[in-house]
């Protein structure tokens, strides 16, 4: 009788009368994207469509594996062998090399299955225990040829590990010669590789020798490894003549995508040539290798891939240093697929992809690579380690120093943090990010639980820097001695080296930028990380920009406005905060495409080609999809000056804000800007705006999603739309108190406040105190538009900003 | 001349400094090149200093 398996419906056979057996390969969450995201989701349904499909594209049997880090491969292979047992005409292939999975599902398949596989990697334990399975169930067995040392790669180890696997699967457990399946494995003769060049040389001869030396086994081939890293359109023609050679050679089987089969038939002679050329590792005097010349023979045939085939002439591991360097995400699964067959994931990460992130570090430090870019280089990093993850030792990569991030108590800003996270975390270290207003004992905790080598600390405002310095003692005290990174815009070189160091027992160092912080984890593991140290001699002073005038005269009028008290607007077209949106600060400051050592046109060209598309898909996208809902709570208040102090008169209370005074001339202070209550008092107008917290969360997915560009570019935009917003209602009030009623211009006059009046920012330098928000949420009450304080006075959304608007004629930005 | 008058701007906040006109509010001279403000120079507007600015064209 000739070896045949079956399904409940109907009988296979194995030697088909026009060889080979095709089994089909997609419904693998390791071979097959769509299978894996379709499983991770639970979509049984799903899955079982897609190994139903294959039937329809002429697979004999189909393969069937779920076997995928983090998922229970007992439970999901079981439920699938029931689905398809029930709705596939076809036999099953069951694909694991976990013994429990396999008898489980040999014990409810209701016909005769292949298993997939057996070999001899452990010494020859799971073989037997498989085998004895498959006889007890009566299943056909694939086996690889390899052993301890690996996969065999010559035509002799693959004969010499079939003969072995033969002795202990027939002689030992009783299956017959008809119930293997010998797959002699076969390595892509596409990446360039010297030693690969004879691959399918090799392949092709064991095939031979297989059939001739262990008779009545049968042979079978995973195809399409042997086309790994070349053009898709071109890996369909090698995988067809590959597969017809195979055939020729003996194979029985050969696990495929069926639709992609080309009939040899419809494969021109010129195209057919110069794939054997390559098979057969043909070198013709004075022409390029058998690889250049497919390459260039296949580049003709189609202009859209050329970028493809140029790689392929690369080394693999240099295609792959190419890809991360211009954050390039396209077939990097093929690309690492190759690889995995020469490295272990650890070493492609620590020898290949580290190093690529370190050179991409170097070309940003250098100014000729832009933050942008950096970070698409840190998106084909992670999904590179992602996609190498399942491959590890759980034990590996646990060596590498681990830093514990946080944003201090108080602060909701998580961007910066962030951004360190992705430039460490894609350097090869393990990072922790235990997110935002994180209060000192928790980090303290968290830093001793997980054994952190170093701390990051993180925070925006002024208030946050304290935070640090308070919290110093706290460290000390709890034993850490481990170093403690600090960043963010309030902290100076100088704070802390003489507000921070000296209250804490460790190094304490200050990091201008993620970069900084990387540089600083180098530092720790060549053991020269030191404290900062503050330089009085080589810092230098900012100058003190501003009006030089003292006296402020009060003999203004103080203007009508249409109303007294607190309202609530809601009904604003974000477009109409689009005109407002300073796009230098934006393209240059919050996205980082600055000019830099471009050349003029070069730059044009980047803003022209992608700034500006950007910005305009971003733009439509927040409108379409309600990203931008924005709110403002507002309102004039009469008011007068005492000193330094602000009093407000509302809702039949008095509320003082007090303001700082500049500590050298000309003495300013935003309290000069009106009048006191002998001059007859003044008006004072106050806002507090929100785009809602839509796109925070929005922001919030791409960051999960290790989408790390889009990232910066949306939470960038977002902030500047939050001062557009600012903008656009100090223009309405400016207007309603019948002040330089025209808006200016054009933006530019915005920034050099080029109209009467001045709104200053709590939080920003006039006024860098957020205390003054308590006395502020008291009477414009902005919980009700859904924005809420932070135990130190920030506010929530992140995307909320609130000033004082002073109609005085003098009334100019300056800094405290 | 050309070059030496070339504007730079803030990457910061947008403020474009002009040699031509200086700057009144840092008491910088009409005519002084980007490259000759003093090095503790900022932005008149957010307090950048001239590593923050880019060429503007």
């Amino acid at each position: 009788m000739k070896p045949s398996v079956a399904s409940l419906y109907q009988a296979v056979e194995l030697q088909q009368e026009i060889p080979p057996l095709l089994i089909g390969e997609r419904a693998n969450a390791n071979g097959s994207k769509k299978f894996r995201e379709l499983l991770l989701a639970d979509d049984y349904q799903a899955c079982l469509k897609i190994a139903v499909e294959q039937e329809a594209k002429g697979a004999h049997v189909i393969d069937l594996c779920t076997a995928y880090a983090g998922r229970d491969e007992l439970a999901d292979l079981t439920t699938l062998v029931r689905m398809c047992a029930n709705a596939l005409k076809a036999p099953l292939m069951i694909d694991s090399t976990t013994p429990a999975c396999i008898e489980a599902c040999l014990r409810i398949y209701p016909g005769r299955a292949i298993v997939n596989s057996i070999n001899l990697e452990d010494g020859g334990v799971n073989i037997r225990r498989i085998c004895r399975a498959a006889k007890k169930y009566g299943a056909a067995v694939v086996a690889l040829t390899i052993d301890a040392q690996g996969m065999a790669m010559t035509c002799d180890d693959k004969v010499r590990i079939a003969k072995a696997i033969h002795a202990v699967a027939v002689d030992e457990c009783g299956l017959r010669p008809k119930d293997l399946l010998f797959d002699c494995l076969t390595f892509t003769v596409g990446s360039g590789d010297e030693t690969l060049r004879d691959a399918a040389v090799q392949t092709l001869a064991a095939i031979r020798r297989i059939k001739l030396e262990l008779p009545g086994c049968l042979t079978v081939l995973g195809l399409s490894n042997i086309s790994f890293g070349l053009a898709p359109q071109a890996r369909r023609i090698l995988n067809s003549v590959f597969l017809h050679e195979a055939v020729e050679a003996g194979l029985d089987a050969a696990i495929v995508d069926a639709a992609k089969i080309v009939p040899l038939a419809r494969i021109p002679a010129s195209d057919r040539e110069i794939c054997l050329d390559l098979l057969y590792n043909r070198q013709i005097e004075g022409e390029k290798s058998p690889l250049m010349r497919f390459i260039d023979h296949f580049s003709g045939q189609q202009a859209a891939g050329g970028q493809e085939e140029e790689d392929a002439g690369k080394k693999t591991e240099e295609q792959l240093f190419q890809k991360v360097l211009n954050g390039d995400k396209e077939h990097l699964e093929d690309l690492l697929a190759i690889l995995r067959e020469r490295f272990k994931p650890i070493a492609i990460i620590n020898q290949i992809l580290v190093p690529a992130m370190r050179h991409v570090g170097e070309l940003f430090g250098k100014g000729e690579l832009l933050l942008p870019f950096v970070l698409q280089s840190a998106e084909v990093m992670k999904a590179s380690v992602n996609l190498l993850e399942p491959f590890m030792d759980k034990t590996e990569g646990t060596a590498a120093t681990s830093i514990l991030l946080a944003t201090v108590q108080g602060d909701v800003h998580d961007i910066g943090k962030n951004l360190v996270d992705i430039i460490l975390s894609n350097n090869g270290y393990k990072v922790h990010n235990i997110g935002i207003k994180v209060p000192a004992e928790t980090i303290i905790e968290k830093a001793k639980e997980l054994r952190a080598d170093l701390i990051g600390l993180s925070g925006l405002l002024v208030k946050s820097a304290l935070v640090m310095q308070d919290s110093m003692p706290q460290y000390r005290e709890a034993g850490l001695t481990i170093p403690i990174l600090l960043g963010g815009a309030a902290l100076t070189p100088k704070f802390v080296a003489e507000s921070c160091v000296p209250e804490y027992g460790g190094p304490v160092v200050y990091c201008n930028d993620a970069f900084a912080g990387l540089k600083a984890v180098q530092e720790f593991e060549a053991g020269t990380l030191r404290s900062t140290v503050f330089d009085d001699a080589t810092t230098l002073r900012p100058m003190k920009p501003g009006i030089k005038t003292s006296v402020v005269d009060r003999t203004n009028p103080v203007p009508q406005t249409p109303f007294k008290g607190q309202r609530y607007v809601e009904d604003i077209d974000p477009r109409e905060l689009f005109p407002l949106i300073n796009m230098q600060a934006l393209f240059r400051g919050r996205w980082g495409y600055r000019r830099g050592k471009m050349g003029a046109r070069e730059y044009a060209e980047l803003i022209q080609d992608t700034v500006q598309p950007l910005y305009e898909g971003l733009q439509r996208r927040s409108f379409e999809e309600g990203w931008i809902q924005p709110k403002v709570s507002y309102g004039y208040f009469s008011c007068y000056s005492e000193g330094d102090a602000l009093i407000v008169e509302a809702n039949e209370s008095t509320y003082r804000f007090s303001f700082p005074r500049q500590a050298e001339p000309p003495f300013l202070c935003i309290a000069d800007y009106f009048k006191t209550g002998n001059e007859g008092g003044d008006i004072a107008g106050f806002f507090i705006v929100t785009i809602g917290n839509r796109i925070g969360e929005e922001i919030a997915r791409l960051y999960q999603a290790n989408a790390y560009h889009d990232y910066l570019m949306l939470h960038g935009f977002s902030v500047e739309l939050t001062d557009a917003l600012a903008e656009y209602w100090h223009g309405v009030m400016r207007r309603e108190m019948g002040i330089g009623g025209q808006r200016p211009q054009e933006l530019h006059g915005a920034i050099t406040q080029d109209y009467q009046g001045s709104r200053y920012g709590f939080g920003y330098p006039a006024c860098p105190d957020l205390e003054a928000h308590k006395p502020l949420f008291a009477f414009l009450r902005p919980e009700a538009i859904g924005i809420s304080l932070t135990e130190n006075m920030q506010m929530v959304p992140e995307q909320t900003t609130s000033a004082i608007v002073a109609h005085h004629p003098h009334a100019k930005y300056f800094a405290v | 001349m050309g070059t030496s008058l070339e504007r730079y701007i803030c990457a910061n906040c947008g403020y474009i400094y002009d040699p031509a006109l200086g700057d009144p509010m840092n008491a910088i001279a009409p005519d002084t090149e980007f490259a000759d403000l003093p090095e503790q120079w900022v932005c008149p507007m957010c307090y950048a200093f001239k590593d923050q600015f880019d060429p503007l064209d």
